[in-house]
């Protein structure tokens, strides 16, 4: 029970840390992000890549997946050059992320196609003895996330988070103030891609295995809803959505006992189902979610 | 070369209606409907069934399919996006809904049908040729079908009265309200119509591929992109859109990898939208 404990925690952690990226571009920048499970792959994969075909430290690696994750969000906010709506950011994002995906899924001397990659080992894990790895493990994690909130907390009460609630707010205003808007927009995806880059790189040291599948739509799914729970804007109010998304997810588990005759593929069918039934319960019933936004108050 | 164009011509053909379905259900409820790849999928699932467990003619069981899907997105629209227009939801929010019931309806299908592919009950026919080029008969129905349907769309949208109203209401909400039009009326009408056209989609789709749960998200972008391409809300742009997607794309296969066939829409969407973001028949849409 108590591994069951510490190895739920460490997968809330990069989940959070994910949602935080899609509270970033979307509750603060007002950006929607549909691809985020081919940018959040990408990151994965990078980190992997680097990992095992270059030989290079874990740090560097995951440095180097945060930046190239970073620069292709800020390419994808290229195109918000004429228009800035945001029905068709959203229909681009989509379409990168699955460009991305159907890359991973193609250049198998890479990638490992359909097969995935395995074997990626875990920071310090030859150093630290085995019995107490996973705490030390977790621990790291824990300071990760943390720092993670820390870092976009003061960011988004400095300047630029209010020139990016400006922009959510009303990006013509915004515009008339003075404030360039694609430069603002591009550097608003590109941090957001700098977690998603990060998250990606925990995912792969945590399962120290990777393939196509643990990165479909649903995980898009998932940081939405964590975000609409938590409160749009509100950095805590994520972690706790990602904590309440996940004991969902993973209670969900246990249908299996409760409606026999069900074999893998219907009952992963039936976890998405009610995944998407909640995603639109939340969406009627609580919009604002659970934790407020952070708001100067005037006295 | 002329083989291609016309397996390209075909490719594109199979998408006009899903992406005039787009076109016109952004024009009334303005935002992008990413539920329309799931719900091809279902669609095509339900004429699965009459045709195949209930042994009706896959063209009767299209219209009854048809009609049964159009009622059906009626009642979906009752049980979400209507809730989130009523409290003045933004469009995002409404994508996100759209975003969650695409996962909700394709793994309905899953749930029931599984993950392995099926096919409609049609014999199979062999190929023949027509002026050098090389065209089966599914492609000829496609074709038949799809023009029917868009000359239908183009009388129903042009020279009868709710096509008049949905084309007003597309084109200023509060206008159309002003002057007496039933718009929540109109709503459900353009959900019934896109029920049909999307039927008909699904069956072409599947008459072309497959039947399986992927079908209709694996054409989503390439609708978007035709969709785009014509200007969003513009039907006449939605069927020159999914024409040169479609031909662009299977062209594009001489030069690029098949399997990175859906980078060419994209390609085209991001061009659209730096070059010229109200597409090739939309008017450029100027903010207040």
């Amino acid at each position: 029970m108590l591994s069951f404990i510490v190895l739920m925690s460490l997968v809330i952690c990069f989940s959070a840390i994910l949602a935080l990226a899609l509270n970033f571009q979307w509750g603060l920048g007002g950006m929607i992000n549909f691809g985020l499970a081919g940018l959040y792959a990408l990151g994965a994969y990078a980190c992997a890549i680097f990992i095992l075909k270059l030989n290079m430290g874990f740090l560097s690696s995951t440095l180097l997946a945060m930046l190239i994750v970073s620069l292709v969000c800020a390419l994808i906010s290229i195109v918000t050059l004429r228009v800035s709506e945001e029905d068709y950011f959203a229909i681009v994002t989509l379409g990168v992320g699955e460009m991305l995906r159907l890359v991973v899924l193609n250049e198998d001397w890479l990638t490992g196609g359909a097969l995935g990659l395995s074997g990626i080992p875990r920071p310090f894990s030859s150093i630290i003895p085995s019995d107490i790895y996973i705490y030390f493990f977790l621990a790291a994690y824990v300071f990760v996330l943390f720092f993670c909130i820390f870092l976009i907390n003061i960011l988004a009460r400095s300047a630029f988070g209010r020139t990016m609630r400006a922009i959510r707010e009303d990006d013509v205003v915004a515009a008339t103030l003075g404030k360039n808007l694609l430069w603002a927009r591009a550097r608003i995806f590109a941090i957001g891609g700098l977690l998603i880059g990060l998250a990606g790189s925990m995912h792969a040291f945590y399962y120290q295995y990777i393939d196509p599948t643990q990165f479909s739509n649903i995980v898009v799914a998932y940081a939405i809803m964590a975000v609409i729970a938590g409160g749009k804007g509100s950095n805590f109010g994520v972690v706790i959505g990602s904590i309440l998304i996940m004991l969902l997810l993973e209670g969900s588990r246990f249908l299996k006992e409760i409606i026999p005759g069900l074999g893998s593929d219907q009952l992963s069918a039936v976890r998405i189902i009610i995944i998407g039934v909640g995603l639109i319960l939340v969406l009627i019933y609580k919009p604002n979610g659970f934790m407020k936004e952070y708001r100067l108050s005037v006295q | 070369m002329i083989q291609i164009i016309f397996n390209g011509f075909v490719t594109g053909i199979v998408i006009t209606l899903p992406a005039l379905a787009i076109t016109l259900l952004f024009g009334v409820l303005k935002f992008p409907n990413f539920a329309v790849g799931a719900m091809l999928t279902l669609a095509a699932y339900i004429v699965f069934t009459l045709n195949v467990l209930f042994e009706l003619n896959l063209f009767i069981s299209t219209i009854i399919a048809a009609i049964f899907f159009g009622f059906f997105l009626i009642v979906i629209d009752q049980i979400t996006f209507a809730k989130l227009r009523v409290s003045g939801s933004n469009s995002i929010t409404l994508m996100v809904c759209s975003l969650g019931l695409g996962f909700v309806l394709e793994n309905i299908a899953r749930l029931i049908y599984g993950n392995n592919a099926k096919s409609f009950a049609i014999e199979l026919a062999r190929p023949f040729f027509f002026l050098d080029i090389r065209m089966n008969r599914e492609q000829m129905i496609t074709i038949i079908v799809s023009t029917l349907a868009m000359v239908f769309m183009y009388v129903l949208l042009k020279h009868m009265s709710i096509g008049r109203a949905m084309r007003a209401v597309s084109d200023n909400t509060s206008l159309s309200l002003v002057r007496g039009i039933d718009s929540p009326l109109i709503i459900r009408w353009t959900w019934f119509i896109s029920g049909v056209l999307l039927t008909i989609g699904g069956v072409l789709i599947g008459m072309d591929r497959a039947i399986e749960p992927p079908m209709g998200s694996s054409y989503l972008i390439a609708i978007f992109a035709a969709a785009i391409l014509g200007g969003l809300g513009s039907p006449l742009g939605a069927f020159v859109g999914s024409l040169v997607i479609g031909i662009v794309s299977e062209l594009s296969t001489l030069v690029i990898p098949p399997n990175y066939r859906i980078g060419i829409p994209l390609a085209v969407i991001a061009l659209i939208l730096i070059f010229r973001p109200q597409g090739i028949f939309g008017k450029p849409n100027i903010k207040k």
